[in-house]
């Protein structure tokens, strides 16, 4: 039992963070429809970006560094969008053209930041990174938990924006249905831009949580691609709030299986898991069909 | 003949260029070119049907394992182990792609992800993450161990060859017509009997195979060791999109021109600048994907064939002829009459003549519901051969929900429908339109990307016709639509595409006609002449039931009315009887009309 609770508690630990970088996708997906394969190469600009702004001079500690990459990852996200993403929404032709967009704008990603840095893993290392404290028998990171609580806090904002301000609830209103948003005047292209820089955004801040515990390597964003596409699956394509369950719920897997098999095959449950729920609940565990929130 | 001509050309340049370069350096990039060629006409296999898989590293990595471990453990020569590979990629194609084809849009593309990576992992953690490749210089053929390396060019030629040929053949059999169906709307595919499933699996399956028939041929010829990370890897995926997309997403040869662009390119940037810019080659490839998407997502040929056409489309004789170049002769569509078109893979069902008077199509307590929302509860009707029924009701009323119940586009929650005096409720809507159950759709529904022609081959095909080029063209001359047969279906008027409805509907025979809501957006003169045009198609036993709220066309031509109503009958019998019964009238009109109307 204690050594259960010792993989569950980093596993939902963990899980926040996954939660926070498949909202991102989520809501991107929920709002106009692209499935964007280059999210988790923001998340690996991000992570960049957090070990610039700690390693390069500055030594700005990567939980106070998160508000300025929210920022610079919004408007990357929106610009992004604004210089590709916006040519290919909309049509059900387009379909192939966004898969190999975000496909290759990812690929361009991790190819300049290869280019500019090499493939040497990079480490955060603030002076807390190794510390933490026992409840009971179980080992809290530190970390760790600072990542967690971020996720939540982030989480309770999201909610906020989507629900508390026009630019959110017109977000809302265009993943529900885009056609009768615009009726109602809504200016689809400003909201999907929004909508986009704030779900790189979400992604890039999960990134910036991660790197006091994961190395960064230009291809680090691989690795979460499909643990994101799982979250999100699992919560239910096109919902926010169901990434959110479902990266939590990875995270514990993901941990848990290490129970009884090696932690080098732990995703292999993830994918596997991924794989049972598109066969059995393609629209997610709680069945909700194509709705943002 | 004309199809020879690219082989041809395929031919002399690979062997000239194979003849004439002798640095080791040309020689990789010409093994490489056709290598990514091979594997990019592999993977286009799938895209035909329009489905994009990212997970075919999964069978390059089956395929390089398989032989390696075969060679390592028993000196099995490496065709044979190819062969193996081929059949064990096929087979797991088959177990992936079965429970993922009832998925529709992104699913699949989610779906394929994760097959590799799992594939990895497992590969990585419980087996060896690297082998190498036993080398064995005492049969350079048995062992496909050439001392040449050009040999190993004219090897991967010839099945570069044999996979076009395959893909060639699928493009010109109702193989090729049922997954561009599939591409262009799959629901309307499974109306007009095409087995969607079946289909999209034979594609996934020879796709999955000539994957892994490549993965030997690159590692005997490049790798030289087996590398889990990667066969398996995500690199070998996008250069299949690459490759792909660039030429031509769906089309045969489109993989031949992208790799004969990208893969020399890439290499050579690699070769001058690959030290200082470690990512080039990378780059090409993203850098075309990008692109293609933003400017020609079909990709090159298709966009030189619709130049050409767009050249041959002016009256200049002159531009005609130099329009028909050999690019635009690899990118053009199936030519029509084909003896080919044809495969014997299904044979047709003779159906026996009803005899009149019996009992076509018997509805039975039919109840369906979209959650909370009752759409249908205990609706029975039937219909007899040769009889012609209208269904009216109020919008909501569930009529277009029981068409689609009948035709096994949604399932029932209870009751039963017997056709022809069989229980139809197990079998999927490919299998009942087989059986002679036709229907055309409230919202017209075609393959926009195919010729009106083609839009009724595919129903002719999935009627297994044997005729069905010779079949379909009659049924457009009598529908009046001969003139634009090879046109483009955006070119065609309201009422011509509901003529085209109907021919794609009547050309199997069928002994019961659905048309949902045949008169929307005609005109007067149209919706008069309409009815006449069905009677001059249809054969005396077809059963013919017609949705519609003209409910004064509908009477003139219905022998027997089923009123609807909050989705149950509310009325049946002589249209005369049924449209003047007061809850029919209620239900149209509201009782607040009724009370008025018996206040008068």
């Amino acid at each position: 039992m204690v050594e259960f609770l010792q993989f569950l508690v980093p596993g939902i630990l963990i899980g926040g963070v996954y939660a926070l970088l498949a909202s991102g996708l989520g809501l991107i997906f929920g709002v106009m429809r692209v499935v964007n394969f280059a999210q988790a190469d923001f998340m690996m600009l991000a992570m960049y970006l957090s070990w610039a702004l700690f390693a390069g001079g500055f030594g700005l500690d990567p939980f106070l560094a998160v508000p300025a990459v929210f920022v610079v990852f919004l408007l990357l996200g929106m610009a992004v969008h604004w210089l590709f993403i916006r040519f290919v929404i909309g049509q059900r032709e387009n379909h192939d053209a966004q898969v190999i967009l975000t496909i290759g704008l990812g690929l361009i990603f991790q190819n300049l930041i290869l280019i500019r840095y090499s493939s040497e893993p990079r480490v955060v290392a603030p002076a807390y990174a190794n510390e933490g404290d026992f409840i009971g028998d179980i080992f809290i990171s530190r970390v760790r938990l600072y990542a967690f609580l971020l996720s939540l806090l982030v989480a309770a904002l999201l909610f906020l924006f989507l629900n508390r301000t026009g630019t959110g609830r017109a977000i809302r209103a265009a993943s529900e249905n885009w056609e009768a948003a615009t009726y109602m005047g809504i200016d689809i292209d400003r909201t999907n831009r929004i909508a986009f820089g704030v779900g790189v955004a979400l992604t890039a801040v999960g990134g910036a949580a991660l790197v006091t515990f994961q190395s960064i390597t230009p291809f680090v964003g691989f690795r979460f691609v499909v643990v994101m596409f799982a979250a999100v699956v699992l919560g239910g394509l096109g919902s926010v709030s169901g990434a959110f369950v479902g990266g939590v719920l990875i995270g514990i897997i993901q941990s848990v299986s290490q129970v009884w098999t090696s932690a080098a095959v732990k995703n292999v449950w993830v994918f596997a898991l991924f794989l049972l729920i598109l066969y059995v609940r393609p629209n997610g565990l709680f069945g909700k069909v194509q709705r943002a929130i | 003949m004309r199809r020879l001509v690219p082989f041809i050309v395929l031919v002399v340049v690979v062997a000239a260029l194979n003849g004439w370069l002798d640095q080791r350096f040309y020689v990789r990039v010409l093994t490489l070119s056709v290598v990514w060629a091979l594997a990019g006409v592999a993977w286009n296999l799938m895209a035909k049907a329009g489905q994009i898989s990212l997970g075919h590293s999964a069978f390059v990595g089956i395929g390089a394992y398989g032989f390696t471990i075969l060679l390592r453990d028993s000196d099995t020569s490496p065709w044979i182990g190819m062969a193996i590979g081929m059949g064990v990629a096929a087979a797991v194609a088959l177990a992936v792609g079965l429970p993922t084809f009832r998925l529709r849009g992104f699913y699949f593309t989610l779906a394929t992800i994760s097959f590799p990576l799992i594939l990895e992992l497992l590969v990585s953690h419980y087996g060896d993450p690297e082998l190498t490749v036993p080398f064995h210089p005492e049969g350079e053929w048995e062992f496909m161990e050439f001392s040449n390396s050009h040999t190993y060019v004219w090897v991967g030629l010839g099945m570069l060859v044999v996979a076009l040929a395959i893909s060639e053949l699928i493009d010109v059999t109702s193989f090729g017509f049922a997954l561009r169906a599939v591409r262009d709307n799959e629901v309307l595919a499974r109306a007009v009997g095409i087995r969607t499933v079946a289909w999209k699996s034979a594609a996934f399956m020879i796709s999955a195979a000539l994957s892994a028939a490549m993965a030997v041929l690159w590692v005997k010829a490049v790798l030289r060791v087996t590398v889990a990370e990667e066969v398996f890897g995500i690199t070998v995926v996008i250069v299949m999109l690459s490759v792909a997309f660039v030429g031509g997403v769906g089309q045969t040869w489109g993989p031949v021109v992208g790799a004969a662009f990208l893969i020399p390119l890439a290499m050579f940037l690699d070769d001058s600048i690959g030290e200082t810019v470690p990512g080039a080659q990378e780059l090409v490839y993203a850098a075309a994907l990008v692109l293609v998407a933003l400017l020609i997502p079909r990709g090159i040929l298709p966009a030189i064939e619709r130049g050409c056409r767009r050249i041959a489309t002016r009256p200049d004789p002159s531009r005609e002829l130099a329009g028909r170049s050999l690019l635009q002769r690899l990118a053009a569509p199936s030519p029509r009459p084909s003896p080919l078109l044809r495969l014997p893979l299904r044979r047709q069902r003779p159906r026996m003549p009803l005899p009149a008077g019996a009992k076509v199509l018997e509805v039975d307590g039919v109840a369906k519901s979209f959650g909370a929302n009752e759409v249908l509860s205990d609706v029975a009707f039937s219909v007899d051969a040769g009889q012609r029924v209208g269904i009216i009701g109020p919008n909501g009323a569930g009529k277009t929900t029981l068409f689609n119940i009948m035709t096994a586009h949604l399932r029932a929650d209870a009751g039963r429908i017997l056709f022809k005096g069989a229980a139809v409720d197990r079998l999927r809507a490919p299998r009942r339109y087989e059986l002679g159950m036709s229907r055309t759709f409230q919202v017209p529904q075609g393959f926009h990307l195919m010729s009106p022609l083609d839009n009724v081959v595919v129903a002719a095909i999935g009627a297994s016709l044997p005729h069905p080029v010779a079949a379909s063209m009659a049924m457009l001359e009598r529908v009046g639509l001969a003139g634009k047969a090879l046109g483009e279906l955006s070119a065609l008027t309201t009422a011509e595409i509901k003529s085209l409805e109907l021919a794609r509907a009547m050309v199997s025979e069928p002994d019961l006609l659905l048309l949902d809501e045949p008169l929307a957006g005609l005109n007067e003169s149209e919706r008069a002449g309409f009815f006449g045009t069905v009677d001059e198609l249809v054969a005396p036993h077809t059963a013919i039931v017609v949705i519609e709220h003209s409910v004064r066309s509908l009477i003139q031509y219905v022998e027997s009315v089923v009123a609807l109503d909050d989705g149950r009958v509310i009325a049946e019998g002589p249209p005369e009887d049924v449209v003047s019964d007061p809850g029919v009238i209620e239900a149209y009109l509201g009782s607040k009309w009724m009370e008025h109307a018996r206040d008068q």
